[in-house]
């Protein structure tokens, strides 16, 4: 019986540690300052845009976030300002080019396990192989170029130039799959101040309330 | 002047009468630890998920083009939107928790034994109502495990005997998870939780004609009894402001947490997530489906599963008062019972290996035996406990408790 029990407790170790299978995500802390954000926008409009879409933001929202309608307008072209951002590039073109159409990323920080972690691990995954052919880590499948140039990237300052654009991208693209979550943030912390006051003050009534019973 | 225009309604209307018997002056035990104050924060929890559900009804879609693209509207562009819908999604886990909590303790102190049976039931019943209500709100943002999870479910009504094909079309309305059964899950979404509020009156009145139990497990003498208001209203408040605090914290923190990521990526019949899994409050039954072969086997286990809990009042035979408290056995199957319905629901989220589907079977068969050998085991603790001597604490509640069944027979009180 008590192999058996420890032959039970084995097993659920073991497939806790099964559980965690794959690529080890490089951990990062998105920035969701404004300038960060911005940066963001700029290197995906430089990187990414030519494409992937954002269907669930407008050209507008990026005129919110602080750029001028003149820098707007150059990346939306022939769109107008009230329009989702769509990638350049159409479907078909993306499927003859390389195979497959190139996902909608507003809301890629929450569609993947690892969200954040994974969208930075995934720019960053990518390597030269011995045979000179760019291969990914995290993404062995994936049909994406490099888009930040991080396989052919050998000097550290360059390196570390490319991870803080990776960086910046994803703290854009957390901030497209949540605009709310700041302003969600500051109203948690009035909630839960409020309700640390209240709650509080019901304790000591309540005890003051049962105190009446001997 | 308002006394006059009460005696006015009273004549009409018993206002006055039903807000004295059944609020103000309703005596409860005065014993009631804090874990008896999930019955009301449950209702509380089904209050804000009806606020928040007609808030977002006025802005969702129920279409198969447009239901994802509705939800990100309401978090986008809707004033408040995102704080309706994680309050919505977040008070969903919120539910569940607070009627497990609930739940776990009606079933350590026993409080489901006689006279309590109806009152259990009418619970049981809230809590099928529950489950379905979820299941079908789950569907309702298109994303990839909405559709999946509603596939795999309607799909096990094909152990329905003779009529099993006709039954699944029936549900979705379609040969697969579509457009009809969208529009109709959203509609009985709607339109169940009403269902529900008629149901907690039920609950609600069974349980004002037997009185709340009490950790000592018998009807406490008149005197230990104390009214509602304002001990309860405040105790009852107090309680509130802890459990806000666990669910703000989640809905304004973490209200993605319990999100599976799939279920951002818009449902896609041609693609089938690497591993479906359902909200965390199925998991454990989930995992005893999972874990009978055969599938029409399953689909029983799993409706044994969650109905089983309706014959606690049958399978416990102990007559010793105040459930797990003075019951060591009991207690020790109950505390099995809690570690057991967590590593099933863990089976039920990890993707099924060789090695997890044999601990998914032995926690199976450790839930069933569980109540299967309830009967025996209540019985023979009970000789146990009385041959060893029960405490004298114990003793005085059964003499009390035989006392007041002999005064109610005789008629008097």
């Amino acid at each position: 019986m008590k192999k058996q029990l420890l032959a039970l407790a084995l097993c659920c170790v073991a497939s806790l540690a099964g559980a965690n299978e794959g690529v080890k995500l490089e951990k990062i802390q998105v920035d969701p300052s404004n300038p960060a954000v911005k940066r963001g926008v700029e290197a995906f409009m430089e990187s990414c845009h030519g494409c992937h879409s954002l269907k669930y933001i407008k050209y507008q929202d990026l005129v919110g976030l602080g750029f001028d309608k003149a820098k707007v307008k150059e990346w939306q072209g022939d769109w107008t300002i009230d329009s989702p951002v769509m990638g350049m590039m159409p479907d078909d073109a993306a499927m003859a080019s390389f195979g497959t159409i190139p996902p909608e990323l507003s809301l890629m920080a929450k569609a993947r396990d690892g969200g954040n972690n994974y969208m930075y691990s995934y720019l960053m995954g990518y390597y030269t192989g011995a045979d000179g052919v760019t291969g990914n880590h995290v993404f062995p499948a994936s049909k994406m170029p490099d888009p930040l140039g991080i396989s052919s990237a050998t000097e550290p300052a360059q390196r570390a130039e490319i991870a803080a654009k990776a960086r910046d991208i994803v703290s854009f693209l957390n901030w497209a799959s949540d605009p709310h979550e700041q302003e969600r943030f500051r109203l948690g912390y009035y909630v839960m101040g409020y309700l640390l006051v209240l709650t509080s003050l019901l304790y000591v009534m309540k005890n003051r309330i049962w105190a009446r019973l001997k | 002047m308002s006394n006059k225009i009460m005696q006015w309604v009273d004549r009409r209307f018993p206002l006055t009468s039903f807000v004295k018997h059944d609020l103000s002056e309703y005596p409860t035990p005065r014993n009631l630890s804090y874990w008896w104050n999930f019955g009301s924060l449950a209702g509380i929890v089904l209050v804000l998920q009806v606020l928040t559900g007609i808030f977002l009804a006025m802005h969702y879609k129920a279409d198969v083009a447009q239901s994802f693209n509705s939800i990100q509207h309401i978090m986008r562009d809707v004033n408040y939107g995102w704080l309706l819908r994680y309050m919505h999604s977040t008070g969903a886990s919120a539910f569940f928790l607070v009627i497990f909590i609930h739940m776990a303790r009606t079933l350590y102190y026993g409080s489901y034994r006689a006279p309590r049976e109806l009152l259990w039931w009418t619970g049981q019943g809230l809590l099928l109502l529950l489950m379905g209500t979820a299941f079908m709100g789950y569907l309702l943002p298109w994303g990839q495990m909405s559709f999946w999870g509603a596939t795999v479910i309607t799909n096990l009504f094909r152990a329905t005997p003779f009529i099993g094909d006709q039954v699944v079309v029936w549900l979705r309305g379609d040969y697969t998870v579509g457009d009809e059964t969208l529009t109709r899950f959203f509609a009985l979404h709607y339109l169940l939780p009403f269902v529900i509020i008629g149901a907690v009156m039920v609950h609600l009145i069974a349980l004002h004609m037997v009185k709340s139990s009490n950790p000592s497990g018998i009807d406490l003498a008149d005197k230990d009894n104390i009214p509602f208001h304002p001990y309860f209203t405040i105790k009852d408040l107090y309680g509130l402001g802890v459990f806000l605090m666990v669910y703000f914290g989640f809905a304004l923190f973490f209200p993605n947490l319990l999100i599976e990521p799939a279920n951002n990526i818009p449902a896609n019949p041609m693609q089938t997530p690497n591993h479906i899994v359902p909200e965390w409050y199925f998991l454990p039954f989930y995992a005893i489906l999972r874990s009978v072969p055969n599938m029409v086997g399953g689909v029983v286990a799993m409706g044994l599963s969650v109905m089983l809990f309706a014959f606690m009042p049958f399978l416990d035979r102990s007559k010793i008062p105040g459930g797990a408290l003075y019951r060591p056995i009991y207690r020790l199957q109950f505390y099995l019972f809690i570690i057991d319905m967590m590593i099933l629901g863990y089976i039920g989220y990890v993707p099924p290996t060789d090695q997890t589907i044999v601990i998914g079977q032995i926690a199976s068969v450790v839930y069933f035996g569980i109540f299967f050998i309830l009967p025996f085991t209540s019985k023979i603790e009970e000789k146990w406990l009385r041959n060893r001597g029960l405490p004298a604490q114990v003793e005085a509640l059964i003499a009390s408790e035989e006392l007041q069944i002999a005064q109610k027979k005789s008629g008097g009180k």
